[in-house]
C-alpha cells in the first residue's frame, strides 16, 4: 500500500515552502515548527517508499513549456529515495538541534526560513526528472548556502567564505547548465530518464566529451572535488547546524547524486572512469592530509568530508556492481556518522567555549551522553564492527581490490587514507572525552535533550544498521544501485565475510590509525608548519585569480572609457572607416572602374580638394568655415560642369545660407579659437581622418565599377513630358511627381521659421536676464 | 493605400501630445504633475489602441502594423509609462519638475512607435530622429548640473554622427537598390549577387543602429551619459529606447536585408561578443551604481544580440523574450536606485546601499531579486532570458558565442552579487534612507513580482514572442 505520487512528491515541497514563509512571521517555537515540517516530509517519503523498488518508481509531472520541448516533472526512484530520506530526516534533527543551539538569537526565524528553503531546493533537485528543473533547484541550493554561510555576516571571514562558495559552486553550476543543454540536445529530450534511455545518442554526439566534462565540472565544484575542495573548509564559518546539514550530509552530496544519476549513460566510457577515479583518489588524499593539519574541530570534520566525497566519486568511477553498492552504502553511512559528529562538535563548542581539539580532553565525566554519541559515531567512522561503517569499509576495500591492474594503487592509497580517518575518529572520541580533563573557558555539562537527540539518534542508527546490513540493503541500497547501473545488480551486504584478505587489511588500517592517533599531538603542528602543502593550496589560485580579475578589469576600463569626447569620436570614425574596408576585403578586393579620359572638367574638383585640406589645417574658426564653404562651392562647380545647372544653383544658395548662419553664430564666439591639441593628438586625428577619407574613396571606386542601375532615371526621363508636361526633370519631380513632399517641406520651413523667432526672442530675454 | 486608421495609436498619441503641450504652456503655474498624469493616461490609451490594432500596411507601404510591432510597442509603452512614474517624485525633489519632461518623453515614445512600425528607410529615420532629438534634450534636462549638460552634449555630438552614418548608408542602399521600401528592398536584394554599394550601405546602417542600442564598439557614450543624466532619465534610456532600437534592428535585418544574413550575421556576432565581454569586465571596477548599470546594459544587449546573430526563429524569439525581461528587471532596479536618498540628497555609490537589508528589508529584497535575476540565477526571470538565447546559439552551432556568453555571465554575476553582499552584509554607515514615495514602491513591487514569478507562467510571454517572430519572418 503506497500513497499517491502527487502527495509523496509534491506535498513535501509545498510543506517546506509554506513552512519557510510561516517561519518569517513566527516569534516562538519557530525551529521546532520547522523540525516538524521536515519530519512530516520524512514521513511522507517513508510512506511512499514501498512503491519504489529496483524496477519501479513514482512520477508526478507538473509543468511544461511545449515551445521548448521541455517537460518537467518529479520522479522518485531508488537513488532519489536514499537522498530524500537523508535530507528530510537529518533536516528534522538539525532544526530541532538549532532550536537550542541558537536559543535567544533574534535571527533564528531567518535561519529556519533559509534552512527550509534549502531543504525544498535539495528535495527538488534530487527528485527532478528533467534537467531544467534539476538545474533550477541545484542553483537554489547554492543561493541558500550563500545566505546560510554568511549568517554571522558581521565577520569578514564569513562574508568572504560565502562569496567564495557561491562563486565556485555558481560558476560550476553554469558549466553544468551548458553541459546539460548539450546532453539534452544530443538525447532529444530534457527528461533525465529519457536521457538515460537514449545513451547511445548521447555518446554518439560530436560534442559528447565536452558535454560530459562540463557536467562533471559542475558536479566537482558542488561536491568539493580537487582542485575545488578549498571552499568547503572555509564554509565552516557557518553556524554548526548549517555545517552539519549542508556541508556534510546533503548539499555537498548533490554533485555525487548527479554523477550517480548519469552513471548509466557513461559507465562504460573509459574516460569517465579514469576522470572520476583519478579526481576521487586525489581528493581523498588531499582531504586526509589536510585533516591531519587542523585542530579546529569543524575544519577537521570538513576535511574528512572532502575525503569522503572523494571516495564516493572514486567509487562511482569504478563501474562494477560491487563499487556501486559500496558507494551507496558509504553515502548512507557517512551521512549518519558525519552529521552526528558535527552536531557533537557543535555541542562541545557550545558548552566549553572552544573547538580547538588540542585544548580539549576528558569531557566524559562532564558530558557522558555527548561522549556516548561521539564514541558511537566515531566507531562507525573508523569502520569497526559491528557498526555500519565497518560494512561500508569492507565493501570499499573489496571494490578496490577487484579493480584489476590498478588494485594495488587504489588499495594502498585507500589504506593510508583510512588509517588517517581512524586517527581522526579517535581524536574526536578518545582524545576529546577520555584522559585527563583540561580546563576550558566554560564549565561543560550535557546539553538539553533537543540538542542530544540528533547525535544520539544518528549514531545509534549506525549501530542498528550495522547489525542488520541485509535489511538496509533490501530497503535502500538495492534500489539506488539499480538506478546507478541502469539495472538491478546490487551485491548483498554482510557484516561478517569470514577471514579474508579484506579483513586483514581492515585490521592493519585500525592499527596504523591508532599509531597516528598517539602521535597526533606532535604530528599535527609539524604538518601544519610544512609550507609545502600551502604551495599546492588551490585556494591561493582562487584568491589570485579574483584579485587579478578586478585589477585587470579596472585597468582596461580606464583605458577604453577615458571620458574624452574626441577619443570616442575617433573610435566611431575609425570603425566607420574600417567597416567598408572590411566589406571590400571580404568581397575579394577592389574592381577599378574603367578610367574615363581626363578633360578640363576635372579641374572642378580642385577647389573641393583645396578646401578640404585648408579646413583641416586652418588655425582659426573663421578660416575653417571659409574653407568648408570652398568645398561647397566646388561641389556646385562639379554639378555645373557635369550638366546639372539647377542643382548647382540650389547648392550655391544653400552654401551662401550656411555661411551666413555660421557667421551669425560666430559673432557670438571668439573668432580666434585656439587649437589646444598636442602634436601627437593632431597626428592621431589626421590618421583617423585620412583612414576615413581613403575608405570612402575606395568604396566609391568599387561602387562605380559595378554597373549603375538606371531604372529610376530612365523612368523619370520617360514620364516627365507625358506625366508632368515639363522638360526639366528635376522641376517636374519637385512640383509634380512629389508635389506633396514639396508642400511638406515648405510647411516644415515655415515651422522652423517660427522656432527661429521664438529662439531669438528667448535668447534676447535670456541675455537681458544675464546682464 | 493610405489606410490611416491603422496608425491610430500613433496619431492619437501625437495629437494628445500636442494638446498636452498646450495644456502645459498656457497656465502660468508649473504643471509638472498634472501633465505627467495626462501623459501616462495618453500612453495607456495608446497601449489599449495598440492591443486592438489591426494588421497591414499603411501610408503607401511606409508603415506596417503586425504582431511584431505590437509586441514591441506594448513593451515600449509599458517602459515609458513606468519610466515616467519613476520620475514623478525625483524630479520634484531635484527641481526638475517642469512640464517639458513628460511631454518630451511622450514624443520620444511616439518616435519609438514609428521606429518599430517603419516599413521604409524614410519613416525609420523620422522615427529615429524624433526619438533622438527628444533624448538629447532629456539627457541634459538638469542643465545647471555640469555632468548632465556634458552628458547631453556628448550624446548629441556622437548621436548626430551616428545618425549621419545611418543616413549615408540609407542613401547608398537607395542608390543601388532603387527603393527605400522594406518589402521592395527585400525583393531587390534577394538575388545571389548584391552590389558592393548595398553591402557598404548596410554596414553604415548597422553602425548607426548599433550606436542606438549601445553595442560595442559604439557603446562609449553609454557610461558617461548614464552617469551624468538625472537618474530617472537614465532609467528611461536603459529601457524603452533600447527595446525600440533592438526591435528596429531586427526588423531591418530580417525584413529588407533578410537575404543578406550571411553578411550581417558576422557583424552582429562581433558586436554581441564584444558587448558581453565589455559588459562583464568593465562593470567590475565601478563604484558608481549608475555607471555600473550602464555596463550592465551593454552586456545585456550583447546577450540579446546573440539571439539575432544566430539568425533563426528560435534566436529571434529569444531576443524578444530577453528584451521583455530586461525591461522589467531594469525598471525595478532603477526604482531602487531612485529611492536611494538620504536626508534629501540623492546617492549614487554602491557603498551607499550598505545595510539596506536591515534598514529597509522590503527594498533590499526587491533589489536582491533584480540582482540575482540579472546575474541569471534561476528560477528568476533573467535566467530564462539567458536560457532562450543560449539555447538558440547552441542549436545554431554558435559554440564560441555560447561559451563567451556563459563565461561572461559568470564574471558578471560577481558584481551583481557584490551589490547583494553590500546590502545584506556590510554595516550601514549613515542611518536609514529617506522614506520612499508610493510611486516607487508600486514600480518595485510590480516588476519584482514579475521577475520572481515569471517561471510559473513563462508560456504567456514566450507564446507572444513566438507569434511576433512568426509575423516578422513570414
Amino acid at each position: 500500500m503506497s500513497i499517491a505520487p502527487s502527495l509523496a512528491l509534491g506535498l513535501p515541497l509545498g510543506l517546506g515552502l509554506a513552512g519557510a514563509i510561516a517561519a518569517t512571521m513566527m516569534k516562538r517555537g519557530v525551529a521546532q515548527a520547522g523540525a516538524a515540517v521536515a519530519a512530516l516530509a520524512f514521513l511522507l517519503y517513508l510512506l511512499a517508499a514501498p512503491g519504489v523498488t529496483e524496477t519501479t518508481d513514482l512520477r508526478f509531472g507538473f509543468w511544461s513549456v511545449p515551445s521548448l520541448g521541455v517537460v518537467g516533472g518529479l520522479r522518485l526512484d531508488g537513488l532519489s529515495l536514499v537522498f530524500v530520506l537523508l535530507i528530510t530526516g537529518i533536516g528534522a534533527l538539525v532544526l530541532l538541534y538549532a532550536s537550542r543551539y541558537l536559543k535567544g538569537d533574534t535571527r533564528l526565524p531567518r535561519l529556519v526560513t533559509l534552512l527550509l528553503i534549502f531543504m525544498v531546493a535539495m528535495l527538488g533537485a534530487v527528485t527532478a526528472d528533467d534537467v531544467v528543473t534539476l538545474f533550477v533547484f541545484w542553483e537554489l541550493t547554492s543561493l541558500a548556502s550563500f545566505f546560510l554561510v554568511a549568517y554571522d555576516h558581521e565577520k569578514p571571514g564569513a562574508r568572504k567564505a560565502a562569496l567564495q562558495a557561491l562563486l565556485v559552486t555558481g560558476g560550476g553550476g553554469l558549466a553544468l547548465l551548458a553541459g546539460l543543454i548539450l546532453v539534452a540536445m544530443a538525447a532529444g529530450t530534457t527528461s533525465l530518464s529519457g536521457i538515460i534511455a537514449a545513451r547511445e545518442a548521447v555518446l554518439a554526439h560530436p560534442a559528447a566529451i565536452p558535454a560530459m566534462l562540463l557536467v562533471v565540472l559542475g558536479c566537482f565544484t558542488k561536491s568539493a572535488q580537487f582542485p575545488f575542495q578549498f571552499w568547503l573548509p572555509n564554509a565552516m564559518a557557518a553556524p554548526t547546524p548549517v555545517s552539519a546539514y549542508l556541508h556534510s550530509a546533503t548539499m555537498v552530496k548533490l554533485g555525487i547524486y548527479l554523477l550517480a544519476r548519469l552513471n548509466p549513460v557513461y559507465q562504460h566510457e573509459a574516460f569517465w572512469q579514469e576522470l572520476l577515479t583519478t579526481a576521487g583518489l586525489l581528493t581523498t588524499a588531499v582531504g586526509a592530509i589536510y585533516a591531519l593539519r587542523e585542530s579546529d574541530l569543524k575544519r577537521v570534520l570538513a576535511w574528512t568530508t572532502v575525503t569522503a566525497l572523494g571516495s564516493l566519486t572514486m567509487l562511482i568511477g569504478l563501474a562494477p556492481a560491487l563499487s556501486a553498492t559500496a558507494a551507496v552504502t558509504f553515502l548512507l553511512v557517512h551521512a549518519l556518522y558525519k552529521a552526528a559528529l558535527f552536531l557533537v562538535a557543535g555541542i562541545v563548542d557550545h558548552e566549553t567555549g572552544t573547538r580547538d581539539a588540542a585544548a580539549l580532553g576528558g569531557l566524559r565525566r562532564a558530558m557522558p551522553l555527548t561522549a556516548l554519541a561521539a564514541v558511537l559515531a566515531a566507531l562507525s567512522m573508523a569502520g569497526l564492527p559491528p557498526f555500519v561503517g565497518f560494512v561500508a569499509k569492507e565493501i570499499i576495500y573489496e571494490a578496490k581490490l577487484a579493480t584489476g591492474g590498478a588494485a594495488g594503487l587504489f588499495a594502498s592509497i585507500g589504506f593510508l587514507v583510512n588509517a588517517a580517518m581512524v586517527a581522526i575518529a579517535g581524536l574526536l572520541s578518545w582524545r576529546l572525552f577520555f584522559g585527563p580533563l583540561r580546563p576550558t573557558p566554560a564549565t561543560p555539562h550535557d546539553p538539553p535533550k533537543s540538542m542530544l537527540a540528533g547525535p544520539i539518534l544518528l549514531a545509534g542508527l549506525g549501530l542498528l544498521a550495522g547489525a542488520a546490513p541485509s535489511l538496509v540493503g533490501a530497503w535502500l541500497v538495492d534500489g539506488a544501485v539499480a538506478a546507478m547501473l541502469g539495472a538491478p545488480a546490487a551485491v548483498p551486504l554482510k557484516l561478517w565475510h569470514g577471514f579474508t584478505p579484506v579483513l586483514a587489511l581492515s585490521a592493519a588500517t585500525i592499527a596504523l590509525g591508532l599509531l597516528l592517533l598517539l602521535a597526533w599531538g606532535r604530528l599535527m603542528p609539524r604538518l601544519r608548519r610544512a609550507s609545502a602543502f600551502d604551495r599546492f593550496d588551490t585556494a591561493r589560485l582562487y584568491d589570485r585569480a579574483l584579485a587579478g580579475l578586478v585589477a585587470w578589469a579596472e585597468g582596461t576600463t580606464r583605458l577604453v572609457q577615458h571620458g574624452s569626447l574626441r577619443g570616442y569620436m575617433q573610435v566611431l570614425l575609425l570603425v566607420a572607416a574600417l567597416g567598408p574596408l572590411a566589406v571590400l576585403v571580404a568581397r575579394g578586393g577592389l574592381d577599378l572602374p574603367e578610367a574615363a579620359p581626363l578633360d578640363f572638367r576635372a579641374l572642378a574638383f580642385l577647389p573641393i580638394a583645396l578646401g578640404a585640406i585648408a579646413a583641416a589645417v586652418a588655425r582659426g574658426t573663421l578660416a575653417a568655415v571659409m574653407a568648408t564653404g570652398l568645398v561647397g562651392f566646388g561641389t556646385a562647380l562639379v554639378f555645373l560642369t557635369f550638366g546639372a545647372p539647377d542643382v548647382a544653383l540650389t547648392q550655391f544658395t544653400v552654401e551662401v545660407l550656411l555661411i551666413v548662419i555660421l557667421a551669425t553664430v560666430l559673432i557670438r564666439l571668439p573668432v580666434r579659437a585656439r587649437d589646444v591639441r598636442t602634436g601627437r593628438q593632431r597626428t592621431v586625428d589626421a590618421a583617423v581622418a585620412g583612414a576615413l577619407g581613403l575608405s570612402v574613396a575606395l568604396v566609391l571606386l568599387a561602387v562605380l565599377a559595378a554597373p549603375f542601375d538606371p531604372r529610376l532615371g530612365e523612368w523619370f526621363g520617360a514620364e516627365s513630358v507625358p506625366g508632368g508636361h515639363g522638360r526639366n526633370v528635376v522641376n517636374v519631380i519637385l512640383v509634380d511627381f512629389r508635389a506633396l513632399d514639396t508642400l511638406g517641406e515648405i510647411a516644415v520651413l515655415a515651422i522652423a521659421a517660427f522656432s527661429v523667432i521664438a529662439l531669438l526672442r528667448a535668447s534676447g530675454r535670456g541675455a537681458r536676464v544675464g546682464s | 493605400m493610405l489606410n490611416w486608421t491603422l496608425a491610430l495609436p500613433e496619431i492619437v498619441l501625437g495629437v494628445s501630445g500636442l494638446f498636452i503641450l498646450l495644456g502645459g504652456v498656457i497656465p502660468k503655474k508649473e504643471s509638472f504633475f498634472p501633465v505627467s498624469m495626462a501623459v501616462i493616461g495618453a500612453l495607456i490609451l495608446a497601449a489599449v489602441l495598440v492591443l486592438g490594432q489591426g494588421e497591414g500596411t499603411a501610408f503607401l507601404g511606409q508603415y506596417v502594423a503586425d504582431n511584431f510591432s505590437r509586441f514591441a510597442k506594448v513593451l515600449i509603452l509599458l517602459g515609458a509609462a513606468l519610466g515616467l512614474l519613476l520620475a514623478l517624485d525625483f524630479n520634484e525633489k531635484a527641481g526638475l519638475g517642469r512640464f517639458e519632461y513628460p511631454v518630451l518623453m511622450l514624443f520620444a515614445t511616439l518616435g519609438m512607435m514609428v521606429m518599430v512600425s517603419a516599413n521604409d528607410l524614410m519613416s525609420l529615420y523620422i522615427g529615429l530622429e524624433l526619438l533622438s532629438l527628444s533624448l538629447y534634450v532629456i539627457a541634459a534636462f538638469d542643465r545647471d548640473n555640469p555632468r548632465s549638460a556634458e552628458a547631453g552634449l556628448k550624446y548629441f555630438v556622437l548621436g548626430a554622427l551616428a545618425s549621419g552614418l545611418l543616413l549615408y548608408g540609407a542613401s547608398l542602399v537607395y542608390g543601388f537598390a532603387g527603393t527605400t521600401n522594406f518589402d521592395r528592398l527585400a525583393d531587390a536584394l534577394s538575388g545571389d549577387d548584391v552590389g558592393t554599394g548595398v553591402v557598404v550601405g548596410l554596414v553604415f546602417v548597422l553602425a548607426g543602429l548599433a550606436f542606438k542600442v549601445s553595442a560595442v564598439p559604439f557603446h562609449m557614450w553609454t557610461p558617461d551619459v548614464y552617469e551624468g543624466a538625472p537618474t530617472p532619465v537614465t532609467a528611461f534610456f536603459a529601457t524603452a529606447p533600447k527595446v525600440a532600437a533592438i526591435a528596429l534592428l531586427m526588423h531591418v535585418l530580417i525584413g529588407p536585408f533578410g537575404d543578406l544574413s550571411a553578411q550581417w550575421m558576422q557583424v552582429i556576432w562581433v558586436c554581441s561578443a564584444g558587448s558581453m565581454i565589455l559588459g562583464a569586465f568593465a562593470a567590475i571596477g565601478q563604484r558608481n551604481i549608475k555607471r555600473l548599470m550602464a555596463y550592465s546594459s551593454i552586456g545585456h544587449v550583447g546577450y540579446a544580440l546573440m539571439g539575432l546573430a544566430v539568425a533563426n526563429d528560435t534566436g529571434y524569439r529569444g531576443v524578444l523574450v530577453y528584451m521583455a525581461i530586461y525591461v522589467v528587471m531594469n525598471l525595478g532596479t532603477f526604482a531602487v536606485l531612485i529611492a536611494m536618498r538620504r536626508r534629501g540628497r540623492a546617492l549614487e555609490q554602491v557603498e551607499d546601499l550598505a545595510g539596506l537589508g536591515k534598514t529597509d528589508p522590503a527594498m533590499a529584497l526587491w533589489m536582491a531579486v533584480f540582482m540575482f535575476s540579472m546575474a541569471g540565477i534561476p528560477p528568476l526571470a533573467g535566467f530564462f532570458g539567458k536560457l532562450y538565447v543560449f539555447l538558440a546559439a547552441v542549436q545554431g552551432g554558435f559554440w564560441t558565442l555560447a561559451v563567451i556568453g556563459i563565461v561572461t555571465s559568470v564574471i558578471a554575476s560577481y558584481y551583481y552579487l557584490r551589490i547583494v553582499k553590500v546590502m545584506y552584509f556590510d554595516a550601514a554607515p549613515d542611518g536609514a534612507l529617506d522614506a520612499r514615495p508610493a510611486s516607487l514602491t508600486v514600480v518595485m513591487a510590480s516588476t519584482g513580482l514579475l521577475t520572481l514569478l515569471f517561471f510559473l507562467f513563462p508560456a504567456a510571454l514566450i507564446g507572444a514572442a513566438q507569434v511576433a517572430v512568426a509575423s516578422l519572418a513570414g
